[in-house]
């Protein structure tokens, strides 16, 4: 006869002993997985707000929670059921969005490398704003031209071309077109895959 | 009610959706990789990688077939770990889901023994003993949310959900695939949560795919001791 484990808790009386072991399993209590898993909670108490995925044509949908107190930084990301396209699924570069900007391997600070120089050197990021509008300011007004070479208004800079970032969701590619194409850039370029 | 996944690996199109999701939910970190000539990666399970999304490829039937499993925990209805370690504090049932989690008191057990007992080679320890694997998010499925895994699969490959339902899934999908695959099985349904649909026979897929021990029952050691654990407990209460 094959008696297993439960059946002898049951024979022999722990029953009632592990019922009660069981209801004090949850979080924080002496029964926590091997890697307390609070997450749940903190993404109960999180405000969500919708984005599209960078990475490719398709547009999936998801879901950023981020903390409202503390540092305020995004805990979480994951599909959006409601979103038409994906339905709440994610392949796993979309998966992986949180490390956009939750990642210890981020360049936090601008870098500069000067002509000629071999290393790169931490600037501050008023130096380097303001250097790159004066030098897209200087090249733009340079090479503007307001009319083809048969008259017709063109209004543009064949001097600047951009390369959006992979990067870069779908608001932040809008607000970055449109910077562009007010300053006359035509060479528009972004570098979703797929 | 006790949950099941059913994962059709007909569907998988091996995209890794669900071995990122399962790492993002848990904040798991990355491994170092290299290039081992597949795209299988990392090479195997680990401490920091619960699930994995194993690629293999195999000519059958004269034509070349890429074969990818989703491996993970199958969450045993009578975990052969759970019954080594007989001890609830390391290793116990979520009640309401079915899932068997491992805590961080599975540091005191002995891990070789937990990992030879597991029928599929899943779990994996860390550097000072603990182990771990899948915990079917059973944090998630609490609070009426589908695991990582399953939420962010794109072609429906994962499933989760009642255990009838997902048997019936699985059977339905099984008579659709056995029309165009007549090796086409579910991987010992009646046994685990975790049930694989596989087109062709499971060895192709992965050495793990099915129970190892099938038939043979459980192994003299965990009999043993099944039948001190009296003996032990009667002991420690008294000690």
């Amino acid at each position: 006869m094959r008696i297993n484990r439960r059946e002898f808790i049951q024979i022999s009386g722990a029953a009632a002993a592990g019922l009660a072991l069981s209801s004090c399993a949850g979080k924080g209590g002496m029964f926590s997985p091997a890697r307390d898993q609070a997450k749940m909670l903190q993404i109960q108490d999180a405000k969500e707000t919708t984005t599209i995925c960078p990475y490719c044509a398709v547009g999936c949908g998801a879901i950023v929670h981020t903390a409202k107190t503390g540092d305020k930084r995004a805990i979480n990301i994951e599909g959006d059921p409601g979103h038409v396209i994906n339905r709440g699924t994610l392949c796993s570069k979309g998966a992986a969005l949180r490390q956009l900007s939750e990642n210890s391997e981020r360049i936090t600070q601008p870098l500069y490398r000067a002509p000629y120089a071999k290393e790169w050197k931490k600037v501050s990021w008023d130096w380097a704003l303001t250097e790159i509008a004066k030098r897209v300011k200087t090249t733009r007004d340079a090479t503007f031209e307001a009319r083809n070479a048969k008259g017709q208004v063109v209004n543009r800079t064949m001097g600047i071309a951009s390369v959006g970032s992979a990067a870069l969701d779908n608001e932040e590619c809008w607000t970055y077109q449109a910077l562009m194409r007010a300053i006359g850039v035509v060479y528009i370029e972004h570098q979703a895959r797929i | 009610m006790s949950k099941s996944f059913f994962v059709d690996t007909t569907l998988c199109t091996a995209c890794r959706g669900c071995q990122v999701a399962c790492k993002q939910w848990h904040d798991l970190p990355a491994e170092k990789t290299e290039n081992r000539g597949t795209y299988q990666n990392p090479a195997d399970l680990s401490f920091d990688t619960y699930k994995l999304v194993r690629m293999r490829e195999e000519v059958i039937g004269g034509q070349l077939r890429w074969l990818f499993f989703p491996d993970q925990c199958r969450h045993c209805l009578e975990a052969p770990c759970l019954e080594t370690a007989g001890d609830p504090a390391a290793i116990y049932y979520d009640e309401p889901s079915g899932a068997v989690i491992y805590t961080a008191a599975t540091k005191n057990l002995d891990a070789a023994e937990i990992i030879e007992s597991c029928p599929y080679n899943i779990p994996r320890k860390a550097a000072d003993g603990t182990l771990a694997k899948c915990d079917m998010c059973y944090d998630r499925v609490a609070a009426g949310m589908q695991p990582a895994c399953v939420k962010t699969c794109p072609t429906g490959a994962m499933n989760f959900g009642e255990r009838a339902e997902m048997l019936d899934l699985a059977q339905k999908r099984l008579a659709v695939i056995k029309r165009t695959h007549r090796e086409a099985m579910l991987l010992d349904p009646d046994d685990i949560r975790v049930v694989f649909m596989v087109a062709y026979k499971p060895g192709l897929y992965h050495d793990h795919a099915v129970a190892s021990n099938t038939g043979s029952g459980i192994s003299r050691q965990v009999a043993l001791r099944r039948m001190l654990r009296p003996l032990k407990n009667l002991v420690s209460q008294l000690a």
